[in-house]
């Protein structure tokens, strides 16, 4: 069964979020900040990654920079999201495999999922 | 050797809020590092409110961040602020963000989500701190709590020179513990009076200065919020009670011997009474066409429009385009019934003092009674009004139309009377069949005039006076000079 680990600040849009793709067959956590969020990776090695951008404490770029630095998220996908423009993040970060401009359907984001990691 | 003491506190700076108005309001803006509750049900303005805050405070170079509890989703709000002026997506990461602090909150009560606010005044250096649902933070907490919560970030919003707006949709009539703390408490409402609903905005409690008091409307369109201070709370100075000595021409040779100045007094106001057709506008016209550079002239119209008052103008042998055109005249049109009364005053003041205009004319008072929601601020509004215009050296002529046709008796509405310096009474009566123009002078403050009944001819020349109006047997009661205005009659001296 592939990982996932949705980080998101608000929190709802996480729960809901991993409670869908749980029901689509993947293992779901979430996290509220990058910080819980690099703790909760360390431990369950998602496949893949779906983080917000604009997050208390550590932000969604902030986050994936650190995965990227290290070798045993080799093989993590991140997609990332926000309701922001990609153009405004992209100087920030781009080491993403995704990009979802918030809000987006649900479908655009498990087709992406399986495009990524299978099923 | 250089001390590391520092003792050099002067008085609070003031925050620009960058809401056209508000810092009128506010006696030039917030308070730097003050904590302010912004209050008001949902729908009112509050969310934009905040947000002008913080891009104002952005485009100045400073950063801001908007914290959310239970609020709207922030790809939502970016959604609905992009399609307002101000917003500016440059703004972020760096100097702008949104922030959900609701996990730390659910988890670790208020003191987590005051580790959350500290840590983002600290590390994002920001000026200005949104707190978006206070009520969600306030939930289960005790007052005590809630009165400690609000004392903490006071004291870390002036150790980080940070601004603290605090949004909540609580009840406005309740007396809540928070209100006690914080250094100011402001109010949006949106109220409906009949079909028509009027947005408000009231500083009901200001540390550290005196904020023009009581609701002033404001407007929420594509460049967010623009309050307009209400002109009575505005201009309360005393009204100049300056005598005038120099006569501003009418515009009407005629009509000018009648007042032994030559004139109407400079920096006086007049109001032309009559019904429909006696000539309240063409009298008007007169007036503007006879403005040049050095007397700029402005005609703010509610019902007639700039091509049908420029016709008008021409087919009493005056053409107004060159006038236009050299600067010396400009129209301004506000259609009734929509426009914020307050805002229509703003936009007047602000043409008067663009072009240092000093004839005005306003064609159609009741306009600004189709646009008043408290119709009994009227006589405040317009008292107000005239004194600011009268203080800026204008002389100003307004009509008020009267319902009746043929009448003796005039009913001003709002104290009028007692509001304006000169009175012109318009009427039309029978005479062998025929019609004639009457005008009556009724007051005249600072001059002597002919009383009586002066007859008035209107023709492709523009208007003049052609002499007497004698009453014999046959004149219809109609051609009494009884107007009976409200209020105090003007003694004789005035």
């Amino acid at each position: 069964m592939k990982t996932i680990l949705v980080v998101d600040d608000e929190l709802g849009s996480a729960e809901v979020l991993s409670l869908i793709l749980e029901e689509e067959g993947y293992r779901a956590f979430c996290a509220v900040n990058g910080a819980l969020a690099l703790v909760q990776a360390r431990e369950v090695v998602p496949d893949l990654v779906v983080v917000d951008y604009m997050m208390p404490l550590m932000n969604g770029a902030e986050f994936a920079r650190e995965l990227r630095a290290d070798p045993q998220f080799a093989h993590t996908r991140i997609i990332l999201n926000s309701g922001l423009p990609e153009a405004a993040i992209r100087d920030h970060f781009d080491g993403y495999d995704a990009f979802l401009r918030k809000p987006f359907k649900v479908e655009t984001l498990l087709e992406l999922v399986e495009r990524f990691i299978g099923r | 050797m250089t001390s590391s003491t520092t003792d050099n506190v002067g008085p609070i700076e003031r925050l620009r809020s960058s809401v056209p108005g508000l810092d009128q309001i506010l006696g030039g803006g917030l308070f730097r590092t003050g904590v302010y509750i912004i209050q008001g049900l949902p729908g009112c303005g509050k969310t934009i409110l905040a947000n002008q805050v913080c891009y104002g405070h952005v485009a100045e170079g400073g950063s801001a961040v908007y914290v959310t509890l239970l609020a709207e989703s922030h790809s939502r709000m970016i959604q609905h602020l992009s399609t307002l002026s101000f917003f500016d997506v440059k703004a972020f990461p760096d100097r702008l963000a949104y922030i959900s602090a609701f996990h730390e909150l659910e988890s670790a009560g208020l003191k987590g989500l005051m580790g959350v606010l500290r840590r983002e005044m600290r590390t994002r250096k920001v000026g200005v701190l949104v707190l978006d649902g206070l009520v969600a933070a306030s939930e289960g907490a005790s007052d005590l709590d809630l009165k400690k919560f609000i004392h903490e970030l006071q004291s870390i919003a002036v150790l980080q020179d940070c601004t603290v707006l605090l949004l909540t949709s609580g009840n406005i009539h309740r007396m809540a513990a928070e209100h006690t703390m914080v250094d100011g408490l402001i109010e949006l409402e949106d109220k409906l009076f009949d079909a028509r609903s009027e947005r408000s905005i009231q500083v009901r409690k200001f540390r550290g200065a005196g904020p023009l008091r009581g609701k002033h409307s404001l407007r929420i369109d594509n460049d967010g919020i623009t309050v307009f201070p209400r002109i009575e709370a505005l201009y309360r100075g005393p009204s100049q009670e300056s005598t005038s000595e120099t006569p501003t021409p009418s515009g009407i040779d005629s009509l000018d011997k009648l007042l032994a100045m030559g004139g109407i007094p400079m920096a006086s106001s007049t109001v032309i009474v009559g019904s429909s057709g006696t000539g309240k506008t063409t009298m008007c016209l007169q007036f503007l066409h006879a403005s040049s550079a050095d007397e700029p002239g402005l005609h703010l119209s509610f019902f007639e429009g700039p091509a049908r008052l420029r016709s008008k103008a021409r087919s009493l042998g005056m053409e107004l385009e060159p006038l236009e055109a050299s600067g010396a005249v400009e129209i301004m049109w506000q259609a009734p019934g929509e426009a914020l009364l307050d805002e229509t005053a703003e936009r007047l003041l602000a043409a008067v003092a663009r072009r240092r205009v000093r004839r005005l004319v306003v064609d159609g008072l009741s306009g600004f009674l189709e646009s008043a929601v408290y119709p009994e601020r009227l006589g405040r509004f317009l008292g107000a009004l005239v004194s600011e215009l009268r203080s800026r050296g204008v002389t100003v002529l307004m009509t008020l139309e009267t319902r009746d046709v043929l009448t003796s008796v005039v009913s001003m509405p709002w104290g009028v009377s007692s509001l304006v310096d000169n009175l012109f009474f318009l009427r039309f009566v029978h005479d062998e069949g025929q019609v004639e123009r009457l005008l009556t002078i009724i007051k005249m403050r600072d001059t002597d005039y002919e009383a009586g009944l002066h007859r008035m001819r209107i023709s492709d020349q523009g208007m003049h006076i052609a002499g007497t109006y004698r009453a014999d047997g046959d004149v219809i009661p109609s051609a009494q000079p009884a107007a009976v205005p409200e209020g105090p009659k003007p003694s004789p001296s005035n």
